[in-house]
């Protein structure tokens, strides 16, 4: 038998239903695909898995060998069985949300969470620092950053406990273009983002970019650095792209 | 924190759900912000869902007989009682959970309409849903007058435009009265969520989706839909005409949590009123003298809105 390539089609179970898929598709994915529920903090569909979080933990049986995973980067393969909600899956994410309770003990996303398993409190030990810091260090900020802005101008720095997500030396992110991806997709909501008096502040990178004014009406809209970005990647000139969205009209 | 999404835009496309409940093939017109609100709502709230959808333009265009455009459950229901419907359904499925005859879980019930459907027909209906406290989303597409059938007016047509019931003339200057504010009356029902929307600030709708679905009671949003046919523009200035409409202070965007109200787009200075009607044929015929009438109601409102923010309504 020879080794199964990504994008073969693969026969699967999910709590003894038979589905279809490919070979190699985020095991997540299929799951959600089917209407099953599974949490996750870390996972968005549009980079690659990096399965940080541990909430979206199943049981697979595959063979005579049966365990639990995390589903966001477990590729789904010929003739495996799913578990999504076994005794033994809540139990595990009930220890992975008072973990998370214990390192974010104040984030409203994580607290919600804990709350629909019933965890009300970790009897574990807050750390002084992590007291007020809302980052779950699942990383989508700076996946996102690399993968779609192609950007990368954040990244994790230090390691156990010291783990954070940073700009480089938690100084200015002067590779940062201000255009707010990793805010929306941020599942806590930590990163902040705030306009006035025409400069565009981004908390955590500690960026601040002078935001454009529009040539039609006047208005400040983007940053410039961004549309600078812009202009060198897509060849438009930066004349063209400096009138705002509510003025342009079949412009660019 | 409360972070603004409405400056953040790019990446939009990449970011949004790919999977979409709400499928191309269907009969909208060219350019409908409508049927751009709704993909982008149903791609967000996702499969678990079962939508009640009042007579009106989407219904017309989504579910001609052979075809249907939905990959969700859909029943349409008659102009009068798409909120009623709704509410039986979230009544029926909680109670199927209770005896055990389904799995619990979480499956979102969305009664939708257009504002003839919302704050005309269905609005008693409505009012009932929201005041019993069932656990469920209802959405207005507010494209300002009965579209499907020709453009009538509504009771949340503008002051000033023309339509084929209200039309301008020499001795009419179009709808004669001023937009009624549903947002508003459903804030006075203390429901926990109300907010308004428009597609064209697309990290903006999906928070305020996000957030409708996630809170426990019946939350309302209110989301702006540009009709090209209805008001007479170009079909490919629906975006635009979506921004310039709540840069002009036309329609302020705004969410109302647990009765706090914050504005989600802050515009210290507005646009003139006629960057956003010069566009727009329903509002050709009217005179500068009328339209800076308008224009000084509008800032009213807005300052009104923005006096209003942060206070418990």
């Amino acid at each position: 038998m020879s080794h199964p390539k990504k994008g073969d089609k693969v026969t699967f179970k999910i709590e003894g239903r038979t589905y279809d898929g490919r070979y190699g598709d985020s095991l997540l994915e299929q799951l959600r695909k089917h209407g099953y529920e599974v949490p996750s903090l870390c996972y968005h569909e549009a980079v690659s898995p990096y399965g940080s979080c541990r909430l979206c933990l199943v049981e697979v049986k595959k063979g005579k060998k049966q365990k639990v995973t995390t589903s966001c980067n477990y590729p789904v393969q010929e003739g495996i069985e799913v578990f999504v909600n076994t005794e033994k899956v809540r139990r595990y994410r009930k220890v992975v949300l008072q973990l998370h309770l214990s390192k974010t003990p104040k984030s409203k996303a994580v607290r919600d969470l804990a709350a629909e398993y019933g965890v009300m409190e970790t009897p574990y030990e807050v750390q002084e620092q992590d007291k007020d810091n809302d980052c779950v260090l699942c990383g989508l900020c700076s996946r996102v950053c690399d993968e779609i802005v192609h950007v990368s101008a954040i990244s994790f720095t230090g390691r156990g406990q010291n783990k954070r997500m940073q700009s480089p030396y938690d100084e200015t992110a002067e590779a940062c273009i201000g255009c707010g991806a990793c805010v929306y997709v941020c599942p806590t909501d930590c990163i902040g983002l705030q306009e006035s008096d025409g400069i565009r502040h981004i908390e955590k990178w500690h960026r601040d970019l002078p935001l454009q004014t529009c040539e039609k009406c006047g208005k400040q809209f983007f940053p410039t650095f961004m549309l600078m970005e812009f202009s060198k990647r897509t060849g438009i000139s930066k004349d063209q792209l400096n009138i705002c969205p509510a003025c342009r009209n079949s412009v660019v | 924190m409360a972070t603004t999404f409405s400056p953040i835009s790019v990446f939009a496309a990449r970011l949004m759900p790919k999977e979409q409940r709400f499928v191309s093939g269907h009969r909208a017109c060219q350019g409908c912000a409508e049927a751009l609100a709704v993909r982008m709502v149903h791609s967000i709230l996702g499969r678990n869902t079962i939508v009640a959808s009042a007579t009106g333009c989407m219904e017309i265009i989504s579910s001609s007989y052979p075809d249907t455009a939905w990959t969700v459950p859909w029943i349409h229901v008659a102009f009068e009682n798409a909120a009623a419907v709704a509410s039986g359904v979230e009544a029926g499925l909680s109670i199927l959970m209770k005896k055990g005859k389904i799995p619990q879980r979480k499956i979102q019930v969305v009664g939708m309409g257009g504002d003839g459907g919302t704050a005309d027909i269905g609005l008693q209906s409505l009012s009932g849903a929201m005041e019993r406290g069932h656990d469920m989303i209802y959405i207005c597409y507010d494209n300002e007058a009965y579209m499907n059938t020709g453009i009538q007016r509504s009771s949340s047509t503008p002051y000033g435009a023309s339509t084929t019931t209200s039309p301008a003339g020499s001795l009419s200057i179009g709808q004669h009265t001023w937009k009624k504010n549903i947002p508003m009356i459903m804030a006075g029902h203390k429901i926990p969520y109300v907010a308004t929307a428009s597609p064209s600030y697309p990290f903006d709708l999906a928070q305020k989706v996000k957030k409708a679905a996630k809170v426990k009671g019946p939350a309302y949003l209110h989301i702006y839909a540009c009709c090209p046919t209805g008001w007479r523009m170009k079909p490919d200035m629906a975006v635009q005409i979506g921004r310039l409409a709540v840069e002009t202070g036309v329609f302020p965007l705004y969410e109302i949590e647990q009765g706090v109200l914050r504005i989600t787009h802050k515009t210290p200075e507005l646009r003139p009123l006629k960057e956003y009607t010069k566009h727009q044929g329903r509002f050709r015929h009217l005179d500068d003298a009328t339209l800076e009438e308008i224009e000084r109601r509008v800032l009213d409102e807005y300052r009104k809105l923005e006096r209003r923010e942060g206070l418990a309504l």
